[in-house]
């Protein structure tokens, strides 16, 4: 898993590649959430175009950063969620609490909005 | 081909998984897969490894977690081993319940069951867990090969 990090107004975007499987990964993940947050970014956006597939380890994840931005009082959205992932998110009900984005600029716009 | 059995065993150790990861991928061309049968056998193989690893050796790399692999004519099967004193699968939460969804955990038997056709546990008296996971080719679905 690799992830790149762009920064825009208070969201900050990270581009995931690879897979998303826990093991070393959740620890980079969780680091470059972290520090996004002390950078004084409020929102995520997490880009998921180029993961291939999650595990119940990549959505603990997802999750541990979810809470994570909102005990900030921030928001985390999910862009560019493959069917695969779709998939699993919606049998794990976890789509009921990550907003989906296929178009970079509206998932921008939504945190303005919020 | 039909019959054979594919063996693979690996020490308890969560990076591995990434090694576990690209032999399936290896595997799934091989056996000429279609990308959502490769996917669900995938996913759910690693789901199993990671259990074991975690559960059923706590990490101790001393301990070996072995796989098997059995391609036959209408399905697959593979199987995950582990040395731990198993669970009781009744007891698992349902982690689709709203209380349960914000946890991090516990949502790898539900993901293996949701992925493939089959999943079956069967414990050694507290010296071990076999896990089943079966997943029918899709010439076997209706829809011809």
């Amino acid at each position: 898993m690799k992830i790149q990090r762009h920064d825009t107004d208070d969201v900050a975007v990270l581009r995931v590649s690879g897979k998303l499987m826990g093991g070393p990964d959740a620890d980079a993940f969780l680091s470059v959430v972290r520090q996004a947050l002390a950078d004084g970014k409020r929102h995520l956006l997490v880009d998921l175009g180029a993961v291939s597939w999650i595990n119940s380890t990549g959505l603990g994840i997802l999750i541990s950063s979810y809470t994570t931005v909102r005990k900030h009082e921030g928001l985390l959205k999910l862009l560019n969620v493959n069917r695969r992932i779709e998939s699993i998110l919606m049998t794990t009900k976890l789509n009921t609490y990550f907003e989906s984005f296929q178009d970079e600029e509206r998932a921008l716009e939504s945190f303005r909005a919020a | 081909m039909p019959g054979e059995i594919i063996t693979f065993s690996f020490p308890s150790r969560l990076e591995l998984l990434a090694v576990l990861d690209k032999m399936l991928e290896g595997l799934s061309e091989q056996l000429e897969l279609d990308e959502e049968t490769a996917a669900a056998v995938t996913i759910s193989s690693i789901e199993a490894a990671t259990n074991a690893i975690q559960h059923g050796h706590q990490r101790d790399p001393s301990k070996a977690v072995g796989m098997e692999f059995e391609l036959e004519r209408d399905q697959i099967e593979v199987r995950v081993r582990d040395l731990g004193p198993g669970f009781d699968p009744s007891l698992l939460e349902d982690p689709t319940d709203p209380v349960n969804l914000l946890r991090a955990r516990g949502r790898g038997i539900h993901i293996m069951r949701s992925l493939m056709d089959e999943v079956i546990f069967e414990f050694q008296n507290g010296h071990g867990t076999l896990v089943r996971l079966r997943k029918r080719l899709p010439s076997h679905n209706g829809t011809p090969r």
